[in-house]
């Protein structure tokens, strides 16, 4: 161990000799980390191919159900049906965006065109996918709407409601002698007109444009999250995405120095050296490592004095950290022994690094990706590190929540060293 | 006693045959001369001879303890390649403070061989300078300093004064001839035939990846220099005579009226090996 820290101080040093290695190894990973944050803070726009959504029907009636099938139908949204217990722990474990509860009473809720309340729905939404709420938001008072506007164009329905209404304003104490007379005759005269109206139904939304002022829907956002009701800031969203951009800037750095090594002949007297193929990587490893805690703690301390971030839990993210700093030295020791130059070992992580980062959503959030990306994103460590990370910023893990995207991010990275270490021996005999 | 012992080596890289069933056997307080022009498998032999390699067949033993492979026999070991191996954004005395350390030197110890590797090669006032400052003879001996910080029995020099001024060469060799009253074996390789005469014990003439030739500088003069040439100026030109008294030859026409000037040419390395491979040795 010893050794492998004499490596590491080495390296370490050399990073701070070289002003501007040292600027891109930290000050240019914080750079754009932030820059990332910000832009997917304030991301909009682009739509998703489909949204996977759970519904909650605790209506059961046959509008509720017809509601279910209408969204089904949808090519934005594919729904998953599950009890509200079920669907608030996929939401808050971030397997799913958002849920939508159809409450009890939507049916009746349904046929008040005139009075009444309007239908209610509440959306559990992951608090890092609003744009994905947002869209969910308009698909549902989208069809609420289009069901009101078939209401007004079915003459059987309007005439049923026309006579609960004019029901209503008999039986109603609220009115006086005036305005009861007032809403009788306007009743009349609808049904007189509804009575007159050619038959058959009008097409969606024809009549949408004449009840501006009647709400189809009313619908309610809740962000799911276990321990805190919100998630304090928004840089707290979208931190995650951050401290992975940080981190694969850092380790991209790393990624040549071994290059940089045999290159300028040094590898050469390394190797003389009584010391193993695997300690000289793992010398190089640990600096990796403290570069790359340096750079997180940097970005964390930033993140707290300047936009006010609140990670739900230090000790978790502090774990989260080390889980994905582990993983990352892994796969850069791993590249940089395959480069035979600074440019190809270069060339190399950073081609990695960033498809990585497409597959797991640090590039374009991973809603926006088609199925079958969604499908493979699981190898991609960046998604692991932002499961982790979100985990214990907002989400609300608990340690065995964690124990998942931990374990993956620790066994990716002990492979990959393991798998550079045999590779960098038989390279190098 | 044999301090390393190369048995039957042989290394390709794809079709070339970089080394070819080489065996040699370098005792300990000598310098070994592996003498050969760029190419013919002097690297190669040393990165097996150290360990760096792993030859294709045959066996390397250094110091009667095994292979270098083994970091422990390999700490026997101090290695000056070819390309300078430092670093140059540490300073002389980091640089040597690192590589010390690697080889499991500390405290007082390690600033002590520090220390001691500065001053030998003449470092010390330049110590807190930064590497990249040094000249390239400076970088050359700080290249040396590091492959002695261990004080290793046995000491590889793969061409250690290219491209350096003729100042830092001297005191090169000052350094080589001052390891080896110290007892330590040196290998040293070169194309320079001088160097060789100047410094080696014994010498290998090694082309095309085999040992030509193996002796000391008289024994490999005697049998593959040839003969001395006795050159005579005169009004026709210059006439050259072959032999091996050209003392005698020289004494026989002292009442010649005819001879403006006269030389000797003793065989010398380059004549060796371009007897043994009719090509001079920088072609």
């Amino acid at each position: 161990m010893n050794k492998i820290w004499i490596l590491a101080k080495k390296d370490l040093r050399l990073l701070i000799r070289d002003k501007t290695g040292a600027f891109f190894t930290f000050g240019f990973p914080i750079m754009y980390a932030l820059f990332f944050g910000m832009i997917f803070k304030n991301m909009g726009g682009g739509g998703p191919t489909t949204m996977e959504i759970i519904v909650v029907d605790q209506d059961q009636t046959q509008a509720s159900q017809a509601f279910v099938h209408k969204l089904n139908e949808s090519d934005s949204t594919r729904i998953v049906e599950k009890n509200l217990e079920e669907a608030v722990e996929l939401v808050q474990k971030g397997k799913k965006p958002a849920y939508v509860l159809i409450r009890e009473g939507y049916g009746e809720a349904a046929q008040n065109i005139f009075g009444g309340n309007p239908p209610a729905f509440e959306i559990g939404v992951d608090p890092s996918k609003r744009v994905q709420s947002m869209i969910l938001e308009g698909v549902l008072m989208q069809h609420a709407a289009d069901n009101f506007s078939r209401a007004f164009s079915d003459k059987d329905t309007m005439s049923k409601q026309i006579a609960r209404s004019r029901e209503r304003v008999t039986q109603s104490e609220d009115l006086n002698a005036t305005e009861r007379v007032i809403f009788s005759t306007f009743f009349a005269a609808l049904d007189s007109f509804m009575q007159n109206a050619p038959s058959g139904n009008t097409t969606d939304g024809e009549m949408g444009g004449g009840f501006g002022s009647m709400t189809p829907a009313v619908i309610t956002t809740k962000e799911i999250t276990q321990q805190k009701t919100d998630t304090g800031n928004t840089f707290n969203i979208t931190f995650p995405q951050s401290l992975v951009w940080g981190l694969m800037g850092c380790a991209a750095t790393f990624g040549i120095s071994l290059v940089v090594e045999r290159v300028r002949g040094t590898l050469v007297r390394l190797r003389m050296s009584p010391i193993s193929y695997a300690q000289i990587l793992a010398g190089k490893g640990l600096a990796c490592f403290i570069c790359l805690i340096a750079v997180n703690g940097i970005m964390l301390v930033f993140g707290m004095l300047v936009f006010d971030l609140s990670p739900n839990n230090y000790p978790l993210l502090v774990l989260a950290i080390l889980c994905s700093s582990v993983c990352f030295v892994g796969i850069m020791m791993l590249l940089s022994v395959l480069g035979k130059t600074e440019a190809s070992a270069g060339g190399i992580g950073w081609a990695v690094l960033i498809v990585m980062a497409m597959l797991g959503g640090g590039m374009i959030p991973y809603m926006f990706l088609p199925d079958w990306i969604k499908t493979i994103a699981s190898v991609s460590p960046v998604k692991w590190t932002v499961i982790a990370m979100e985990g214990a910023i907002f989400r609300g893990f608990t340690l065995g929540d964690m124990m998942l995207p931990c374990g993956v991010l620790l066994g990716i990275g002990v492979v990959c060293f393991a798998l550079g270490a045999r590779v960098f021996r038989w390279m190098e005999s | 006693m044999a301090m390393l012992e190369l048995t039957n080596l042989c290394k390709s890289f794809g079709d070339l045959r970089a080394v070819d069933d080489l065996s040699l056997t370098i005792e300990t307080g000598e310098v070994f001369g592996l003498l050969g022009p760029n190419g013919a498998g002097k690297t190669t032999t040393i990165h097996m001879a150290t360990g760096l390699l792993v030859p294709d067949s045959g066996t390397v033993v250094l110091n009667m303890q095994g292979s270098p492979a083994d970091p422990e026999v390999r700490a026997n070991i101090g290695v000056a390649p070819q390309a300078l191996s430092l670093y140059e954004e540490l300073t002389g005395q980091e640089n040597l403070d690192f590589f010390g350390s690697l080889q499991g030197l500390s405290g007082k110890g390690l600033a002590q061989r520090v220390e001691a590797s500065l001053e030998f090669v003449s470092l010390a006032d330049r110590r807190k300078d930064l590497v990249k400052s040094y000249s390239g003879g400076m970088k050359r001996r700080l290249n040396i300093a590091v492959a002695l910080i261990h004080e290793p029995r046995i000491v590889l020099l793969d061409e250690p004064t290219v491209g350096v001024d003729p100042q830092s060469r001297n005191a090169i060799f000052d350094n080589i001839l001052e390891l080896k009253a110290h007892g330590v074996t040196v290998v040293y390789t070169t194309h320079y035939m001088e160097e060789a005469e100047k410094l080696c014990d014994r010498v290998a003439i090694m082309d095309n990846g085999k040992i030509l030739a193996l002796d000391s500088l008289p024994g490999l003069i005697n049998a593959h220099g040839g003969q001395s040439v006795v050159i005579l100026e005169g009004p026709d030109g210059e006439k050259r005579i072959e032999t091996d008294h050209p003392l005698d030859e020289i004494v026989k026409r002292k009442d010649q009226s005819d001879i403006a000037s006269f030389r000797v040419e003793r065989p010398d390395l380059e004549r060796v090996f371009l007897n043994l491979t009719g090509r001079q040795l920088r072609d």
